[in-house]
C-alpha cells in the first residue's frame, strides 16, 4: 500500500510515500521566487502558490507555495520545471537533479579564478547574496619603500603630524613631562604629510619611489588574492555578476529565453513587481530632471529570467512575460517532455 | 488570503484607497487623491473610517497593508 505523508516544519515541508522506494519531496520556503511554475506544471493540481506579493511586501508567515498531500502523486515535475531549486524531490534519498533519467535545466554559473580581481562587484549585486568573494590584500607596507626618522630632541610633540597622517601610521603620546612619538613602519606610506607640516622640522623622510621608482617592490607581493564561492541552491542565474564583472571572469547560462513587456498605460506603479522580482530587473525610473514624465516601471531585461513572478503579482495585468526557448537536457518521457515544453508560450 | 480592515485603528487617512492599484485602474482620479466617482473600488473612506466595497476584486499584491500608517489594513 502507498501512503503519503506530509510533515510540515514552518513554512518549509516534506512529503514522503511509503512504497518499495522513498520517494520525498522538499521545499525550502526562502528558496522559493513565486513563479508559480510548479502551479501551473503539477499534473493533479496539488499546488497552490500564494499571494507573493502580499506575503513579500508584508513579511507574512503564510508560506508561499501549499501542497494537498492527499493530491500530490509524486511525480515529480515540480521540483523538475522549478528554476529556483526551491523544490527537491528525491528518489530513495537521491535527488532528481543527480539521476539521468530525469530531465533538468542547463543552467550554470561560473567564476574563472584566473580571471576574477576580486573586486567583489558581483557580491554586491547579486540579488540573492548568493555570491562571497574571500580576498586577502597584500601588506601595504609591501607596496611602498622609504624612510622615516623623527629627531625626538627637536619633536615638541604638537600632535600635529599625528592628526595628519591619513594612514594612523604616528602615535603621539602628549602627557608633559613622559612625552613619546612613535611611527609605526608597517603603516607609513612615505607620503611626506608629516614632514611638511611639522612645525619644528624634526622629521626627516623620504620616498623612495618617488626618487628612484619602484625597483625595490616585490610585484608578487603587491598582488591580491582570494577565493570566489557561489551558493547553488540560491542563484538564479539571473546574470547580474557576469554583467557587472570588468574582467569578464562569469559566466551564466539561463535556462530560459523569451520576452518581458511592461504595458506602461495599464501600470498604475503600485510596486508590487518591484518588490517582487527575484533578480531585480525592475525598478522604479528617475526622471533625469524635475518635471520630466518617465515610465511607471523600468526594466533591465538582460537580467531577467523570465520566471513571471512579476506577472503572475501584478493586480492590473500590466506585465507579461513569453517563454520562447527552455533550454533543459532531453527525455525520453513523453509526459515529461510535454511538460517542460509548455512552458513555451 | 483575504483582505480585512479595522475600523477601530483606522485613521480615514485614505492613503490604502488611493496606493490600491486595482482601485486606480478601476477609477483613474482615485489615484490622483480625488474621491471615487462610482462605488466599483475595493474600499473607500466613508464618514472617516474605511469600509470594504468590493474586496473580491481584490488581487492580494499587498500594497495597502504596506502604506497604511496603522495597521488597519491587512491580508491575512
Amino acid at each position: 500500500m502507498v501512503v503519503n505523508t506530509k510533515e510540515v516544519t514552518d513554512k518549509d515541508f516534506n512529503i514522503k510515500r511509503l512504497a518499495e522506494e522513498l520517494r520525498n519531496l522538499s521545499f525550502k520556503d526562502h528558496i522559493c521566487i513565486g513563479c508559480g511554475i510548479c502551479e501551473s506544471s503539477c499534473p493533479v493540481s496539488a499546488i497552490t502558490v500564494g499571494d507573493m506579493g502580499a506575503i513579500i511586501r508584508n513579511n507574512s508567515p503564510q508560506p508561499k507555495l501549499v501542497i494537498d498531500e492527499h493530491e500530490c502523486v509524486l511525480c515529480g515535475i515540480c521540483s523538475g520545471v522549478c528554476p529556483a531549486d526551491a523544490l527537491t524531490f528525491s528518489i530513495a534519498n537521491q535527488p532528481i537533479s543527480e539521476i539521468p533519467a530525469y530531465p533538468k535545466y542547463n543552467a550554470d554559473v561560473e567564476i574563472d579564478d584566473d580571471k576574477c580581481i576580486y573586486c567583489q562587484k558581483c557580491e554586491i549585486a547579486c540579488p540573492r547574496e548568493a555570491i562571497t568573494i574571500a580576498r586577502s590584500l597584500p601588506d601595504r607596507s609591501k607596496l611602498v619603500t622609504g624612510e622615516i626618522e623623527i629627531a625626538e630632541d627637536t619633536c615638541v610633540y604638537c600632535g600635529i603630524c599625528e592628526e595628519l597622517c591619513p594612514a594612523d601610521a604616528i602615535d603621539v603620546d602628549r602627557t608633559p613631562e613622559a612625552e613619546t612619538i612613535n611611527v609605526d613602519k608597517d603603516k607609513c606610506v612615505y607620503c611626506l604629510v608629516c614632514k611638511k607640516s611639522c612645525p619644528v622640522t624634526a622629521i626627516k623622510a623620504s620616498c623612495r619611489i618617488c626618487s628612484y621608482g619602484d625597483y625595490d617592490i616585490n610585484l608578487e607581493d603587491a598582488v591580491t588574492k582570494g577565493s570566489s564561492f557561489i551558493d547553488d541552491e540560491l542563484c538564479i542565474k539571473c546574470g547580474w555578476c557576469e554583467g557587472v564583472c570588468p574582467t569578464e571572469a562569469v559566466k551564466v547560462k539561463k535556462p530560459f529565453e523569451g520576452l518581458l513587456k511592461i504595458h506602461q498605460d495599464k501600470c498604475t506603479a503600485c510596486g508590487t513587481c518591484v518588490d517582487i522580482c527575484p533578480c531585480d530587473v525592475l525598478s522604479f525610473p528617475k526622471p533625469a530632471k524635475s518635471g520630466d514624465i518617465v515610465d511607471n516601471v523600468a526594466k533591465e531585461e538582460q537580467y531577467c529570467i523570465k520566471c513571471g513572478a512579476c506577472a503572475r503579482a501584478c493586480p492590473v495585468e500590466a506585465i507579461e512575460v513569453q517563454i520562447s526557448n527552455v533550454d533543459y537536457i532531453p527525455t525520453k518521457s513523453k509526459s515529461w517532455s510535454e511538460k517542460f515544453e509548455a512552458l513555451k508560450n | 488570503m483575504e483582505l480585512k480592515v479595522n475600523q477601530d485603528n483606522c485613521l480615514g487617512c485614505g492613503v490604502c484607497v488611493v496606493a490600491c492599484p486595482v482601485n486606480a485602474s478601476i477609477s483613474p482620479e482615485v489615484s490622483g487623491g480625488h474621491g471615487a466617482l462610482k462605488e466599483d473600488t475595493i474600499m473607500m473612506v466613508e464618514n472617516g473610517f474605511i469600509k470594504l466595497l468590493n474586496k473580491d476584486v481584490c488581487e492580494k499584491c499587498g500594497t495597502c497593508q504596506m502604506f497604511c500608517p496603522v495597521d488597519a489594513i491587512w491580508l491575512e
